[in-house]
């Protein structure tokens, strides 16, 4: 094996240990204070206006109603299409959305090439000429999913560069490392499309390399655009879980745990036992009305220091 | 230095004044203010105000911070902010809110795309210190450089980079002074980011480790609340005095007499109105006791410390303040045994009490809190009142809704419900329900009288309201046409008051504004006179 293939082994495991990470890291911190903000979409019934189970009279005597199907809606509206800038910001949603569909179709390109690569193991020949209808499927959607997303997410790339470096707001609160993320992803979408377009116009070669690497078998030599493009998309790889690229992530954690989380703290639940803990942490704050040392529990039913008055002295 | 060019690294320059504000920038109102001559002036700073307090952001001195006087004193301040931040991505000292804060910190796209959202950017004329992400800029700056692992060194890297000294502080105080916290922007954001949260923890760093706030919110504010048993300074005393005047002053106006249940152990209901209502307008809680009298509700008045003023002014800049004020009130309710708390028209009580304080309640602490205007929607529609309509129908009336009640909790349509049967002239403003704006008076503006803060408050944070006001009664807008605008919060009020008189509304178009449970009674066939003293306003 060569030290690409090691490398893409390394970046691949870095990706997923590290988008674990973030995601523990977000998920193990203690429940904050209520911070719903309205419409939610899983109030049955009441989500499409903004309504909440706060307009029922006595709501706390009643099985709160949760509309699931309302709620996945609203999240397929919001990952697919990127409706809240299609609505808000539809000049920046011209770039963002092909970029985004563009990596949506990646992602199952990348899903077709390895499942191509197991059919291919299990002895299923994958083309268009193929016998197995799923072989048949399998590459028409590589080849779909993978020249799709190459030109959408380039497209959209070229638009965000350009919306950066030309619109005033963008520009100024652009940062280096935020050209930097878009071109290293331009430069991937090109050399996968020149990949496509010049050595591999079915996927066969993307396949059989997936095939090698699932196998641990080594890759071999590669025609010329390819050896780039692996190195540029393990790069990604091993640099986006340190970056804020990884928003796929935090939007699952802003959405259903800050803006749609409205359970309330019924007495013997879990978020009850969770409070009573954190109402044990210590307070460190400086200001004068807060007792140095105390507890949450202490600090809110200790009111003698609320002028700052003793510390003071 | 052009205002539309400042970039976030600027906040942190010494060259005095960083943003200057024209009245002839901000967006243009609808007659009959479109012109600017008509509209009250923006009065500078003194020179002497000027050179005691920081003002550097942009000739406003909402907080009145002393311009420390030597470089050691900056940097002891410098250093205490920096202690700060850190607390506030600690897991002990900032439970409450900081797996929200670092989903923020981390996620931002810089897409602006909340900048469309927000009323004050809008109105100011696209000012760039008060786009929403640009305070949370400076703030994920900060983060990244002093919290992130090797922060100094990649913060260079990648170009987050911002210099921290007293000026940049300074101004970022009083940044957090010109938001609102109506999270208008949070709702538009496509990570989920919350910019309003930004402003809401960065307060936090000033008052729960600096020890700086606005006194009207702290020591005359929470503090007062705690010692005196309100934030208006009424005592228990006082309180039952004014109870004893509002009793009265119904007897007069509707002819009704009774006693207002005060302290009834074993009531179901414990009402908790804003205080201010008591003094400013105490036809609203005089509204109340006769709609609740109507409808045979069992419910009470508390004289109780803190048990007659429902505010809480912590929601806006202190956690510590929050909880304390908000387990005085659930120990209200415990003792008179009460089924239930019921939150008058004011609606950062309403999130206060019902949705922040709710995680901190436990146990026997955890007393069910219910909005008002969810009681009053079943009262109306259960017919337990004799109502006709028709007594409201020279009104023109449109619905203002309070961020905390509406954006905030999800109460959208029992006013409505009750607008539709007591108001036949009732119409929507553009945008309304969750989508509405902010009356401009939101995270205490209402309350800050310090120095030129409150023309900034009528020209900038309320234009949006005055605009929403005017366009939605603009077929009828001279004042040969009664119009009311039914805020039923008592901060808004507070805010919609000023705005109005500074603008000379009432005057110039006729357009009255009040609660909701003013234009109910209006409606009760029972009293003879209209309740709505139209005149006497
Ligand atoms: S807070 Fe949200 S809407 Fe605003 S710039 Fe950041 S990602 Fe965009
Ligand atoms: S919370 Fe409201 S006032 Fe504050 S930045 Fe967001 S939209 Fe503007």
């Amino acid at each position: 094996m060569g030290a690409l293939q090691y490398f893409i082994y390394l970046s691949v495991a870095v990706l997923l240990l590290g988008l674990l990470f973030k995601a523990m890291k977000i998920a193990r911190m203690p429940i904050h204070l209520r911070w719903d903000l309205y419409p939610i979409p899983h109030e049955k019934g009441k989500g499409h206006y903004g309504g909440s189970y706060f307009e029922e009279l006595d709501w706390w005597t009643k099985p709160l109603k949760v509309s699931l199907v309302s709620e996945v809606k609203e999240m397929s509206k919001e990952i697919l299409l990127i409706q809240s800038l299609f609505h808000h910001n539809r000049f920046l949603w011209f770039s963002s959305f092909p970029f985004h569909f563009g990596l949506y179709l990646l992602v199952g390109y990348l899903f077709f090439l390895l499942l191509g690569a197991i059919l291919n193991l299990s002895g299923i020949v994958i083309g268009a000429t193929s016998e197995s209808a799923i072989g048949v499927t399998t590459h028409y959607l590589t080849v779909i999913t993978g020249a799709g997303g190459a030109i959408l997410g380039a497209i959209g790339a070229v638009g965000l560069i350009l919306s950066r470096i030309f619109k005033g707001e963008l520009r100024r609160f652009s940062v280096k490392a935020d050209f930097f993320n878009l071109a290293l992803l331009l430069a991937l979408f090109v050399a996968l499309l020149i990949s496509l377009v010049t050595v591999d116009k079915d996927g066969a070669l993307h396949r059989s390399l997936a095939g090698n690497l699932i196998t641990f078998k080594p890759m071999g030599e590669m025609p010329s655009p390819i050896p780039l493009e692996l190195f540029l998309a393990g790069f990604f790889f091993l640099y986006l879980p340190f970056t804020h690229m990884t928003h796929f992530v935090g939007k699952y954690f802003t959405y259903h745990k800050v803006r749609w989380e409205d359970h309330p703290n019924l007495r013997g639940s879990k978020i009850e036992k969770a409070v009573t803990e954190y109402l044990g942490y210590k307070l460190s704050w400086s200001a004068a009305h807060i007792k140095p040392g105390s507890t949450w529990a202490e600090a809110a039913t200790d009111t003698s220091p609320v002028t700052g008055e003793e510390k003071k002295k | 230095m052009s205002s539309k060019k400042v970039k976030v690294t600027d906040m942190s320059n010494n060259q005095g004044q960083l943003t200057e504000l024209n009245q002839a920038d901000f967006l243009p109102l609808p007659p009959p203010y479109d012109k600017l001559e008509l509209e009250p002036k923006m009065k500078p700073l003194t020179p002497d105000q000027r050179q005691r307090y920081e003002c550097d952001l942009d000739g406003i001195a909402a907080v009145m911070i002393p311009r420390p006087k030597t470089e050691e004193e900056k940097k002891v301040l410098v250093d205490k902010f920096l202690s700060g931040l850190t607390k506030l991505f600690n897991k002990e000292d900032n439970w409450t809110f900081i797996q929200a804060l670092l989903l923020t910190m981390e996620y931002c796209a810089k897409c602006q795309t909340c900048s469309t959202a927000c009323p004050i950017f809008e109105e100011s004329g696209g000012k760039e210190i008060y786009r929403p992400s640009y305070r949370a800029d400076v703030m994920r700056r900060l983060y990244k450089k002093y919290i992130k692992p090797g922060g100094k060194f990649f913060t260079k890297l990648t170009g987050d980079d911002i210099e921290v000294n007293w000026e940049m502080i300074a101004r970022l105080a009083e940044l957090t002074y010109r938001c609102t916290l109506c999270r208008r922007c949070a709702q538009t954001c496509p990570i989920g980011a919350d910019n309003g949260l930004v402003t809401h923890e960065l307060r936090k760093i000033f008052s729960q480790e600096m020890g700086i706030s606005v006194k009207q919110l702290h020591e005359v504010g929470s503090v007062q609340h705690i010692q005196k048993g309100s934030s208006t300074g009424m005592t228990p005393l006082a309180f039952k005095d004014n109870v004893e005047f509002m009793e009265d002053e119904v007897k007069e106006r509707t002819g009704m007499e009774f006693k207002w249940p005060i302290d009834k152990a074993g009531a179901d209901v414990l009402l908790l109105h804003n205080a201010g209502e008591f003094l400013a307008w105490p036809e609203n809680p005089e509204a109340f006791a006769i709609i609740l009298e109507a409808a045979g509700i069992s419910y009470t008045l508390s004289s109780d410390l803190l048990g007659y003023d429902g505010v809480n002014y912590g929601l806006w800049y202190d956690d510590v303040q929050l909880a304390r004020v908000a387990l005085k009130h659930i120990e209200t309710a415990k003792k008179l045994g009460v089924k239930k708390i019921v939150l008058g028209e004011c609606g950062h009580s309403h999130k206060a009490l019902t949705v922040i304080a709710d995680r901190i309640l436990t146990g026997d602490y955890n007393i069910p809190r219910e909005s008002s205007l969810t009681l009053l929607a079943d009262i109306v529609k259960s017919g337990r009142l004799k109502l006709d309509k028709s007594r409201n129908e020279d009104i023109y009336v449109t619905l203002h809704d309070p961020c905390n009640v509406v954006r905030l909790m999800g109460i959208v349509e029992p006013q409505r419900e009750i607008l539709r049967a007591i108001s036949p002239k009732f119409r929507e403003m553009t945008p309304h329900g969750v989508e509405n704006y902010c009356c401009g008076g939101g995270s205490g503006f209402a309350i800050m009288p310090n120095t030129n803060f409150p023309d900034w408050r009528h020209s900038v944070a309320g234009r949006k309201k005055l605009r929403q006001v005017l366009d939605v009664f603009q077929d009828v807008i001279g004042p040969e046409h009664k119009k009311y605008v039914c805020a039923p919060c008592s901060n808004c009020k507070g805010q919609i008051r000023e705005l109005f008189s500074a603008y000379g509304v009432f005057e110039r178009c006729n357009i009255l504004y009040g609660g909701l449970v003013e234009l109910i009674v209006n409606a009760m066939t029972d009293i003879e006179k209209p309740f709505l003293e139209w005149d006497w306003h």
